[in-house]
């Protein structure tokens, strides 16, 4: 640009009118949404989990309008009998029928329950199953990972050996032991069994998984303690409780974001592995315990093994990418 | 027995009774070295500042100056009770803030605070400039959550930055208006002392006069006194009235300006001076000749015996080693821990110490010699001091064993005290 250019410009400007005005600040986490809505895999991946996570809040709205059921408790679905031949497959549809748009996923053997519809419910299920998990586990691990850090002595210490202790124990012993015992509590009452089954397996999931984001934090409230800033606040006289939570958390906000939208997928394979194996959910329609199902007839019927695993890497893969993208957005440095 | 009343200046008249807003005596600070296993027992002592005692009187500055880690940042960092003291009293207003709790400490808070040396590390990067210079008001809730952002502003203002910008970010500023920011938040409370740790020497040099000068503008206007703690001995002679000069956690001279820099009597404060350059002498041409300190600061862990500065002086006795010359006041405004201060290049041959000691030229105790009872440590200046012309003068007998230095006795007193009358 000449300066006969910024000479002109300068005339543009109204006379008086603060030049800066325009300017507003940015603050990092807008910048990080910024970048992030620049990368096509960021969006790609958000499309796709944002999609399943639709399909999985509307699921009984799309079932009712589909006429489709997850089971036959409701008076309107069709019988067992109405809809599987002798061999117990299906009598419409895959495998040995053409494809129709009363069931497009087919029926599952033995039960003649909808797959679609199972499909649906399977992707509520472990969405919020994962959820509830990924929140209880992130809040818990900041908090003891805020305190860890900023705490000295003997405190952290203990809260280090108590981390310690939680990696070193194997999750799918604990989870193969724990689940039998919170269950076998409630066993005699059904309605509070299902209940405590997916108690059971969020709080399974939350107590191996609340170590590394603690881990984490901790080791970033230790560096940022040192930092000016805190000690500034210190010379004010914030209260400590106010240091960790207004001073520290906000600088925390990144890896805290990466780690959740890495812990999400990482739950939601979890919960499928677990109710494969039989110590997860048995009440409700979730992905894992169909795919256990769908094993025994996969020489027949190899279509209601695969939508049920597709399902889930799709999943995993879209919220893994989706991970991957946020942390580069908020943490540029470690880009590739 | 002499009285040296020529020798008093005459325009001396403050009136000894006034309270220092601020008065340090005989602090301590050691750091624990813990040794490491699942037993971790404290195998040494780091001692960052061992006995330091000074005074700050209201609406005036201290220059706290000295090479890293000789304890300066420490000093401050204790007075604002960042860290915790070891032994010793810091007295606020003749109320004794060394040894509250963090809930008593917090309406002195308010009175002192801090401004730090590095401004992309003192601000939170994830909170607005309002956020930031308002915290400080919020916490200590003087002025209604309404008028915060007001205030905020004319702080802003105040500091000769755009009060339109609180709600930008740290990161959208250059590092002296950052300061300035980090500036405006000690404000904000309208403290009595600011403790200033190194305020300038991350800053740009065309910066660094500008942020002194906003500093000492404020001082005008607000009548804050300032602990100003600093390596930049050009920096420290432009902003303080009043200097200490620290080494290994000791204060080893301190003094008003004129006579530290002009007459320092340390041989550490004339090494740390040599060491400025000079523009005048570049303009005269040739060489000055400069002090070259050999070796290195030994380490706080294991300071030397007697004078901590002994293992790098050039005029270092047996005496040195053996006794810890004592912070002895031998001007209205001047003091000095050696045993042979003096002027560079008129240093004396013979232990001006030897009577407040009561000790021998080679440091060992005399028998019946009783040490001066009075309290070395003491913070300020008192009226009486030791003259150290006369002492050159009078020790000159015990010293003609030594080759060098024959003076004739003219006169033997075993007190020599400078009288203000």
């Amino acid at each position: 640009m000449t300066t006969a250019d910024l000479e002109q410009l300068e005339h543009e400007l109204p006379p008086g009118e603060p030049v800066d005005k325009k300017i507003a600040g940015k603050s990092p986490t807008r910048i990080a949404f910024e970048r992030l809505r620049k990368d096509k895999v960021a969006v790609i991946s958000s499309a796709v989990v944002l999609l399943l996570i639709l399909m999985g809040l509307f699921a009984p709205l799309i079932c009712s309008l589909w006429g489709i059921y997850p089971d036959n408790s409701d008076p309107a679905s069709p019988r067992p009998s109405e809809v599987l031949s002798f061999d117990t497959f299906p009598a419409i549809g895959p495998p040995y029928y053409p494809f129709t748009w009363e069931h497009p996923l087919g029926l599952a053997p033995r039960t003649g329950y909808d797959n679609l519809a199972r499909l649906l419910y399977g992707i509520r299920t472990s969405l919020s199953v994962a959820a509830a998990a990924t929140i209880l586990s992130t809040v818990i691990g900041v908090s003891i990972g805020l305190v860890a850090g900023f705490a000295r002595g003997w405190l952290d210490r203990l809260i280090s050996f108590v981390i310690d202790l939680f990696l070193s124990f194997p999750f799918l012993l604990g989870a193969l032991a724990l689940a039998p015992i919170i269950i076998s509590r409630f066993s005699t009452n059904l309605e509070a069994l299902s209940k405590a089954q997916v108690i059971a397996l969020v709080s399974v999931l939350v107590v191996f998984g609340w170590m590394a984001l603690a881990r984490l934090i901790r080791g970033q409230v230790l560096s940022l303690r040192e930092r000016e800033f805190v000690q500034a606040a210190q010379v004010m006289g914030v209260p400590t409780r106010r240091i960790l939570f207004k001073e520290l958390l906000p600088n925390l906000v990144a890896p805290i974001v990466v780690a959740t939208s890495l812990t999400l997928p990482a739950y939601v394979a979890a919960e499928a592995g677990l109710s494969y194996l039989g110590i997860g959910l048995t009440g409700v329609p979730s992905l894992g315990q169909t795919i256990n199902d769908a094993v025994n007839s996969y020489a027949e019927y190899p279509l209601y093994l695969w939508a049920p695993v597709v399902t889930v890497m799709v999943l995993v893969l879209a919220l893994n990418l989706l991970g991957d993208s946020i942390r580069d957005a908020f943490d540029p440095k470690t880009r590739r | 027995m002499t009285t040296q009343s020529e020798a008093v200046p005459t325009t001396v008249s403050a009136a000894p009774t006034e309270q220092p807003l601020l008065e340090v005596t005989n602090l301590r600070k050691y750091f624990p070295v813990k040794s490491s296993g699942l037993v971790r027992r404290t195998i040494a002592q780091v001692q960052a500042v061992d006995g330091v005692s000074f005074q700050v009187p209201a609406g005036t500055s201290l220059g706290l100056v000295g090479e890293s880690g000789c304890g300066k940042s420490t000093t401050g960092r204790l007075i604002t009770r960042l860290l915790d003291p070891t032994s010793g009293s810091m007295k606020f207003e003749g109320h004794e803030i060394g040894n509250l709790s963090p809930k008593q400490m917090l309406p002195y808070r308010k009175e002192i605070q801090m401004i730090f040396q590095d401004p992309y590390s003192s601000l939170n990067p994830r909170h607005t400039v309002g956020t930031i210079v308002g915290t400080p008001l919020r916490v200590h809730k003087v002025v209604p959550e309404k008028q915060v952002l007001n205030r905020v502003r004319e702080l802003l203002e105040v500091v000769g930055l755009n009060p339109e910008h609180y709600n930008r970010y740290p990161s959208e500023f250059s590092g002296g208006q950052r300061q300035r920011i980090g500036i405006a938040r000690a404000l904000a409370l309208q403290p009595k002392l600011l403790v200033a740790d190194e305020p300038v020497s991350a800053l740009d040099v065309s910066i660094q006069a500008q942020v002194v000068n906003l500093l000492t503008d404020l001082q005008k206007e607000f009548g804050v006194a300032f602990l100003f703690i600093a390596h930049d001995l050009a920096v420290v002679r432009h902003f303080c009235p009043e200097v200490a000069v620290m080494y290994l956690g000791k204060i080893v001279e301190i003094a008003d300006r004129e006579t530290l820099y002009n007459r320092p009597h340390h041989p550490y404060t004339q090494a740390l001076l040599s060491a400025v350059p000079d523009v005048k002498q570049a303009a005269v041409g040739g060489r000055r000749e400069r002090i070259r300190l050999e070796g290195d600061v030994p380490s706080p862990v294991n300071p030397p015996s007697g004078c901590r500065f002994r293992t790098r002086c050039w005029m270092a006795k047996d005496i040195c080693a053996k006794q810890e010359p004592p912070l002895l006041q031998i001007g209205p405004k001047h003091k000095v821990a050696c045993h042979f201060a003096g002027e560079y290049g008129a240093m004396p041959t013979s232990p001006i110490t030897l009577n407040v000691l009561g000790v021998d030229q080679e440091g060992t105790p005399v028998a019946g010699a009783t040490p001066s009872a009075e309290d070395l440590n003491e913070p300020g200046f008192a009226d009486t001091w030791t003259d150290v012309e006369t002492l050159k003068g009078n020790s000159a007998p015990m010293a003609t064993s030594l080759p060098s230095d024959s003076r004739p006795a003219s006169e033997v007193g075993s007190e020599d005290r400078g009288t203000r009358s």
